[in-house]
């Protein structure tokens, strides 16, 4: 019995160096071929800029690229650079990209259609506003409120009379 | 303290609007309840104005920039008034300038509607303090505590909705950094409701609601 064990132990230790020197076999295999080749090609890529309204713009933020055929489930993620921007390729799917930036809670959504031919259109977030415009439409809220302050300060007509 | 659209996750959107809602079904049903409803419109109506402007003044505070909130002010000066009055100017600043969203109406009129009813309940609650000092300095707390308010519930609906996608981390750093950009804020609107109301006080203090 103990002739037989010490065999089974050289068999298995046998089987040991067996099953090593074929892993190290299996993984040099792929060593072997040395040569590294890079296929270089020119792509269109779409180049997006995140900015706040005060024209700061949100580097480090994060973005979160959506398929046209699924605007629940990002196909990329990633963060913008310092400057703001960051720089995707989308796949051969034709439809409306979005691309979302958020940073702080604080974020916006644009958008990307790309049609068969592989032309694009870019639909802004949100447009940004001049100085002017802005302080113009200040003024007519402002003014509609004074409007509704002066109508519910009128003198009310007493109901005896 | 504007939470923009596609921002939150359906659900927070959602319980946002139901909250918002129950919010201003109570305050108009107090303001109903009120002798003259129609009395404290005129006010109502110019401190909506202010609101709305206010949050296009930016105060830079590296590395980002706050702008005024105002809701402590609102609360102070307002009362029940406050709440219809913030949903109406965030409906502007929406529609107008993107901040903020309407989907997002509702979330953001509980960020900043329940702050301004703290901040009528503090300003009414010290209102028999008799010291002028004291009386301001509660006027400061009233201030500088509804900022504070206003940027714990952003960050916990933030927080709470935050996408899988998202990297969890980086955005937690990024909201931790906005919320302590926001503490120099606290103090300016500290300061800003102290003095109006002191002002107000010994000029008109019909004007405050919460006497």
């Amino acid at each position: 019995m103990s002739v037989m064990s010490v065999r089974v132990i050289v068999l298995s230790a046998c089987a040991k160096h067996l099953i090593a020197g074929l892993v190290m076999l299996v993984l040099a295999g792929p060593a072997t071929a040395h040569g590294a080749f890079l296929d270089v090609a020119e792509v269109d890529a779409i180049r997006i800029q995140a900015r706040y309204d005060t024209g700061e713009v949100m580097g480090n933020a994060q973005v979160a690229v959506f398929p046209p055929d699924d605007p629940a489930q990002p196909w990329l993620v990633g963060q913008t650079d310092a400057t703001g921007h960051f720089v995707f390729t989308p796949d051969d799917r034709t439809g409306r990209w979005a691309v979302q930036v958020r940073e702080a809670g604080h974020g916006a959504i644009g958008y990307v259609e790309v049609g068969a031919n592989g032309t694009t259109t870019i639909t802004q977030g949100s447009a940004g506003l001049t100085w002017a415009q802005r302080l113009l439409m200040i003024a007519c809220v402002v003014w509609g409120a004074i409007g509704t302050a002066l109508y519910f300060r009128r003198p009310r007509p007493t109901k005896a009379a | 303290m504007h939470i923009p659209d596609g921002i939150l996750p359906l659900g927070l959107t959602l319980g946002g609007w139901v909250a918002a809602g129950g919010l201003t079904a109570i305050s108009l049903n107090r303001i109903a309840a009120q002798p003259d409803p129609r009395a404290a419109l005129p006010r109502a109506s110019m401190m909506t104005a202010a609101f709305f402007a206010a949050s296009l003044i930016h105060i830079p505070i590296p590395p980002t920039s706050v702008h005024l909130m105002l809701s402590g002010l609102m609360g102070a000066m307002l009362g029940w008034y406050a709440v219809p009055a913030i949903l109406i100017g965030l409906a502007f600043q929406a529609v107008m300038f993107g901040h903020g969203g309407l989907t997002t109406l509702g979330v953001n009129g509980v960020i900043l509607g329940l702050p301004a009813l703290a901040a009528f309940a503090l300003t009414r609650g010290f209102g028999h303090v008799g010291h002028p000092i004291a009386r301001m300095l509660a006027s400061f707390a009233t201030g500088a505590g509804a900022v504070l308010l206003a940027v714990g519930l952003f960050a916990a609906f933030l927080l709470a909705g935050l996408p899988a996608h998202l990297d969890a981390g980086a955005e937690r750093t990024a909201i931790m950094a906005l919320v302590i950009a926001h503490l120099p804020l606290a103090l300016a609107e500290g300061m800003i409701v102290a003095a109006v109301l002191t002002f107000l006080r010994r000029t008109s203090p019909d004007m405050i609601i919460a006497r």
